[in-house]
Protein backbone atom coordinates (compact mmCIF):
# COMPACT_ATOMS: atom_id res chain seq x y z
CA UNK A 1 0.00 0.00 0.00
CA UNK A 2 1.11 3.70 -0.56
CA UNK A 3 2.44 5.55 2.38
CA UNK A 4 -0.33 7.76 4.64
CA UNK A 5 2.26 9.22 5.68
CA UNK A 6 2.62 12.15 2.59
CA UNK A 7 -1.07 13.47 3.98
CA UNK A 8 1.02 15.00 7.65
CA UNK A 9 1.74 17.93 6.89
CA UNK A 10 -2.17 18.64 5.97
CA UNK A 11 -3.35 16.37 8.95
CA UNK A 12 -1.00 18.35 11.33
CA UNK A 13 -1.71 21.67 10.14
CA UNK A 14 -5.83 21.08 10.76
CA UNK A 15 -7.01 20.23 7.30
CA UNK A 16 -9.86 17.76 7.39
CA UNK A 17 -9.24 17.27 3.01
CA UNK A 18 -5.60 16.01 4.08
CA UNK A 19 -7.36 13.88 6.71
CA UNK A 20 -10.02 12.49 4.72
CA UNK A 21 -7.57 11.37 2.15
CA UNK A 22 -5.76 9.23 5.02
CA UNK A 23 -9.44 8.18 5.73
CA UNK A 24 -9.89 6.72 2.10
CA UNK A 25 -6.70 5.04 2.52
CA UNK A 26 -6.37 3.10 6.07
CA UNK A 27 -10.35 2.46 6.44
CA UNK A 28 -10.23 -0.98 4.87
CA UNK A 29 -6.73 -2.26 6.38
CA UNK A 30 -7.90 -1.06 9.96
CA UNK A 31 -10.66 -3.00 9.38
CA UNK A 32 -9.23 -5.86 8.45
CA UNK A 33 -7.07 -5.08 11.65
CA UNK A 34 -10.04 -5.40 13.68
CA UNK A 35 -11.59 -8.76 12.05
CA UNK A 36 -10.47 -11.18 15.03
CA UNK A 37 -12.48 -8.81 17.29
CA UNK A 38 -15.91 -9.17 15.03
CA UNK A 39 -17.83 -11.70 17.04
CA UNK A 40 -17.32 -9.67 20.55
CA UNK A 41 -16.91 -6.39 20.02
CA UNK A 42 -18.87 -3.46 17.43
CA UNK A 43 -16.00 -3.41 15.26
CA UNK A 44 -17.83 -0.08 13.13
CA UNK A 45 -18.33 1.91 16.40
CA UNK A 46 -14.59 0.81 17.07
CA UNK A 47 -12.88 1.59 13.77
CA UNK A 48 -15.23 5.18 14.06
CA UNK A 49 -14.08 6.32 17.32
CA UNK A 50 -10.60 5.31 16.45
CA UNK A 51 -10.52 7.42 13.28
CA UNK A 52 -11.95 10.53 15.25
CA UNK A 53 -9.20 10.32 17.82
CA UNK A 54 -6.42 9.80 15.37
CA UNK A 55 -7.74 13.69 14.02
CA UNK A 56 -7.36 14.34 17.90
CA UNK A 57 -4.19 13.50 18.30
CA UNK A 58 -2.72 14.03 14.76
CA UNK A 59 -1.30 17.03 15.01
CA UNK A 60 1.21 15.84 17.95
CA UNK A 61 2.19 12.71 16.21
CA UNK A 62 6.53 12.60 15.56
CA UNK A 63 7.19 10.21 12.74
CA UNK A 64 9.67 7.35 13.21
CA UNK A 65 11.31 7.15 9.31
CA UNK A 66 9.50 4.21 8.81
CA UNK A 67 6.47 4.58 6.45
CA UNK A 68 2.54 4.62 7.36
CA UNK A 69 3.44 6.13 11.28
CA UNK A 70 -0.14 7.06 11.61
CA UNK A 71 -1.81 4.39 10.13
CA UNK A 72 0.13 2.18 12.92
CA UNK A 73 -0.99 4.39 15.43
CA UNK A 74 -4.74 4.24 14.23
CA UNK A 75 -4.23 0.67 14.32
CA UNK A 76 -2.66 0.41 17.68
CA UNK A 77 -5.91 2.97 19.20
CA UNK A 78 -8.27 0.73 17.21
CA UNK A 79 -7.30 -2.46 18.68
CA UNK A 80 -6.96 -1.02 22.31
CA UNK A 81 -10.44 0.35 21.92
CA UNK A 82 -11.36 -2.83 21.17
CA UNK A 83 -9.29 -3.89 23.83
CA UNK A 84 -10.57 -1.80 26.73
CA UNK A 85 -14.50 -3.04 25.23
CA UNK A 86 -13.39 -6.42 25.64
CA UNK A 87 -12.25 -5.82 29.03
CA UNK A 88 -15.03 -3.64 30.15
CA UNK A 89 -17.25 -6.67 29.44
CA UNK A 90 -15.04 -9.08 31.92
CA UNK A 91 -14.14 -11.11 28.06
CA UNK A 92 -10.47 -12.15 27.68
CA UNK A 93 -8.41 -11.15 24.44
CA UNK A 94 -7.21 -13.78 22.08
CA UNK A 95 -4.35 -11.99 20.23
CA UNK A 96 -1.21 -11.98 21.51
CA UNK A 97 0.90 -8.84 21.31
CA UNK A 98 3.33 -10.63 19.22
CA UNK A 99 0.80 -10.99 16.64
CA UNK A 100 -0.33 -7.32 16.90
CA UNK A 101 3.57 -6.22 16.38
CA UNK A 102 3.89 -8.96 12.97
CA UNK A 103 0.65 -6.68 11.79
CA UNK A 104 1.96 -3.27 12.42
CA UNK A 105 5.61 -4.11 10.80
CA UNK A 106 3.64 -5.57 7.68
CA UNK A 107 2.32 -2.19 7.28
CA UNK A 108 5.76 0.01 7.69
CA UNK A 109 5.80 -0.85 4.18
CA UNK A 110 5.04 1.19 1.04
CA UNK A 111 4.74 0.57 -2.33
CA UNK A 112 3.47 2.93 -5.34
CA UNK A 113 -0.68 4.18 -4.60
CA UNK A 114 -2.85 3.06 -7.07
CA UNK A 115 -5.08 5.27 -8.89
CA UNK A 116 -8.85 4.37 -9.14
CA UNK A 117 -9.53 2.10 -11.78
CA UNK A 118 -12.01 4.38 -14.30
CA UNK A 119 -13.56 0.95 -15.62
CA UNK A 120 -14.09 -0.69 -12.61
CA UNK A 121 -15.87 2.64 -11.98
CA UNK A 122 -17.99 2.56 -14.86
CA UNK A 123 -18.68 -1.41 -14.43
CA UNK A 124 -20.34 -0.39 -10.85
CA UNK A 125 -22.41 2.19 -11.97
CA UNK A 126 -23.47 0.12 -14.89
CA UNK A 127 -24.45 -2.39 -12.07
CA UNK A 128 -26.28 0.39 -9.93
CA UNK A 129 -28.76 1.35 -12.74
CA UNK A 130 -29.29 -1.79 -13.53
CA UNK A 131 -30.88 -2.79 -9.77
CA UNK A 132 -34.39 -2.65 -9.67
CA UNK A 133 -35.63 0.52 -8.07
CA UNK A 134 -36.60 -0.14 -4.26
CA UNK A 135 -33.17 -2.10 -3.49
CA UNK A 136 -31.38 0.83 -5.72
CA UNK A 137 -33.58 3.29 -3.31
CA UNK A 138 -32.34 2.11 -0.17
CA UNK A 139 -28.96 1.97 -1.37
CA UNK A 140 -28.85 5.33 -2.36
CA UNK A 141 -30.74 6.29 0.94
CA UNK A 142 -28.08 4.89 2.55
CA UNK A 143 -25.06 6.67 0.22
CA UNK A 144 -26.53 9.87 1.40
CA UNK A 145 -27.09 9.82 4.66
CA UNK A 146 -23.35 8.71 5.26
CA UNK A 147 -23.78 7.13 8.12
CA UNK A 148 -25.56 10.21 9.80
CA UNK A 149 -28.75 8.79 9.96
CA UNK A 150 -30.22 5.93 11.60
CA UNK A 151 -32.01 3.21 9.21
CA UNK A 152 -35.62 4.08 10.45
CA UNK A 153 -35.60 7.31 9.51
CA UNK A 154 -34.52 6.40 6.43
CA UNK A 155 -36.96 3.82 5.43
CA UNK A 156 -39.51 6.53 6.74
CA UNK A 157 -38.29 8.53 4.15
CA UNK A 158 -39.00 5.93 1.69
CA UNK A 159 -42.34 5.19 3.07
CA UNK A 160 -40.82 1.42 3.83
CA UNK A 161 -41.21 -0.59 6.99
CA UNK A 162 -37.81 -0.96 8.75
CA UNK A 163 -37.82 -4.61 7.84
CA UNK A 164 -38.26 -3.87 4.14
CA UNK A 165 -35.92 -0.96 3.92
CA UNK A 166 -32.89 -3.22 5.09
CA UNK A 167 -33.83 -6.33 3.39
CA UNK A 168 -33.81 -4.37 -0.12
CA UNK A 169 -30.38 -2.98 1.57
CA UNK A 170 -29.46 -6.61 1.47
CA UNK A 171 -30.73 -7.57 -2.04
CA UNK A 172 -29.15 -4.08 -3.42
CA UNK A 173 -25.49 -5.47 -1.93
CA UNK A 174 -25.93 -9.15 -3.01
CA UNK A 175 -27.17 -7.83 -6.68
CA UNK A 176 -24.24 -5.54 -6.82
CA UNK A 177 -22.12 -8.04 -6.09
CA UNK A 178 -23.50 -10.46 -8.54
CA UNK A 179 -23.20 -8.34 -11.34
CA UNK A 180 -19.41 -7.21 -10.67
CA UNK A 181 -18.41 -10.86 -10.69
CA UNK A 182 -20.36 -11.26 -14.06
CA UNK A 183 -18.39 -8.57 -15.49
CA UNK A 184 -15.48 -10.46 -14.23
CA UNK A 185 -14.68 -7.94 -11.36
CA UNK A 186 -13.51 -10.07 -7.89
CA UNK A 187 -14.35 -7.25 -5.42
CA UNK A 188 -11.95 -9.33 -2.76
CA UNK A 189 -9.61 -7.51 -5.15
CA UNK A 190 -10.33 -4.15 -4.98
CA UNK A 191 -9.70 -3.37 -0.59
CA UNK B 1 -40.98 -13.29 9.22
CA UNK B 2 -39.25 -16.31 10.13
CA UNK B 3 -35.89 -16.49 12.38
CA UNK B 4 -33.66 -16.50 9.03
CA UNK B 5 -35.75 -13.37 8.21
CA UNK B 6 -35.01 -11.50 11.69
CA UNK B 7 -31.65 -12.77 11.86
CA UNK B 8 -30.89 -11.31 8.36
CA UNK B 9 -32.44 -7.81 9.04
CA UNK B 10 -30.36 -7.31 12.46
CA UNK B 11 -27.41 -8.17 10.21
CA UNK B 12 -27.96 -5.88 7.55
CA UNK B 13 -29.18 -3.05 10.14
CA UNK B 14 -25.63 -3.86 12.40
CA UNK B 15 -23.71 -3.47 8.77
CA UNK B 16 -24.98 0.06 8.74
CA UNK B 17 -22.24 3.17 8.82
CA UNK B 18 -25.03 4.75 11.47
CA UNK B 19 -23.91 4.09 15.08
CA UNK B 20 -25.63 6.36 18.42
CA UNK B 21 -23.95 8.51 20.58
CA UNK B 22 -23.40 8.16 24.59
CA UNK B 23 -24.10 11.53 26.23
CA UNK B 24 -19.81 11.90 26.19
CA UNK B 25 -20.10 11.72 23.12
CA UNK B 26 -18.34 8.24 22.89
CA UNK B 27 -19.79 6.15 19.78
CA UNK B 28 -21.97 3.07 20.87
CA UNK B 29 -22.85 -0.64 19.35
CA UNK B 30 -25.62 -0.63 17.11
CA UNK B 31 -28.40 -2.40 18.99
CA UNK B 32 -29.12 -4.63 16.20
CA UNK B 33 -25.48 -5.80 16.90
CA UNK B 34 -26.13 -6.21 20.46
CA UNK B 35 -29.23 -8.71 19.81
CA UNK B 36 -27.08 -10.82 17.63
CA UNK B 37 -25.50 -14.26 18.41
CA UNK B 38 -21.72 -14.85 17.88
CA UNK B 39 -21.95 -15.94 14.63
CA UNK B 40 -24.54 -13.00 13.32
CA UNK B 41 -21.94 -10.70 14.18
CA UNK B 42 -19.23 -11.82 12.15
CA UNK B 43 -22.14 -11.64 9.22
CA UNK B 44 -22.48 -8.38 10.13
CA UNK B 45 -18.43 -7.59 9.72
CA UNK B 46 -18.04 -9.59 6.33
CA UNK B 47 -21.34 -7.68 5.17
CA UNK B 48 -19.76 -4.41 6.29
CA UNK B 49 -16.77 -5.26 4.25
CA UNK B 50 -18.84 -5.92 1.18
CA UNK B 51 -20.96 -2.76 1.54
CA UNK B 52 -18.02 -0.61 2.44
CA UNK B 53 -16.36 -1.55 -0.66
CA UNK B 54 -19.08 -0.68 -2.67
CA UNK B 55 -19.95 2.53 -1.43
CA UNK B 56 -16.34 3.86 -1.72
CA UNK B 57 -16.32 2.97 -5.23
CA UNK B 58 -19.75 4.31 -6.08
CA UNK B 59 -18.42 7.50 -4.72
CA UNK B 60 -16.99 10.41 -6.46
CA UNK B 61 -14.50 11.12 -3.80
CA UNK B 62 -13.87 7.31 -3.08
CA UNK B 63 -15.42 7.82 0.75
CA UNK B 64 -17.52 5.04 2.39
CA UNK B 65 -20.42 5.97 4.11
CA UNK B 66 -18.09 5.06 7.28
CA UNK B 67 -15.68 7.62 5.71
CA UNK B 68 -18.14 10.27 5.61
CA UNK B 69 -19.60 9.75 9.11
CA UNK B 70 -16.41 9.92 10.59
CA UNK B 71 -15.77 13.17 8.28
CA UNK B 72 -18.94 14.88 8.86
CA UNK B 73 -17.89 14.69 12.76
CA UNK B 74 -14.11 16.03 11.57
CA UNK B 75 -15.54 18.64 9.91
CA UNK B 76 -18.73 20.00 12.00
CA UNK B 77 -15.64 19.66 15.27
CA UNK B 78 -18.92 17.20 17.02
Amino acid sequence: MPDLDRHLPGIAAGDPDAFQAFVVGAESRLREGLASFAAVVDTEAVLQEALLRVWQVAGRFREDGRPNGLLRLATRMARNLAVSELRARGRVVAESDSEVARRLDALAVADAALEPDPLLRRRIEACRRALPPRPRAALEARLLAGGGEPDAALALGLHMRLNTFLQNVTRARRALILCLRRAGVDLEAHP
Amino acid sequence: MTDRRIREVLVEAAAGAWRPRHPGGRLGPHPAWADLDEAGRREAFEAARQSRRLEALLDPEGLSTTARAVMARVRTGR
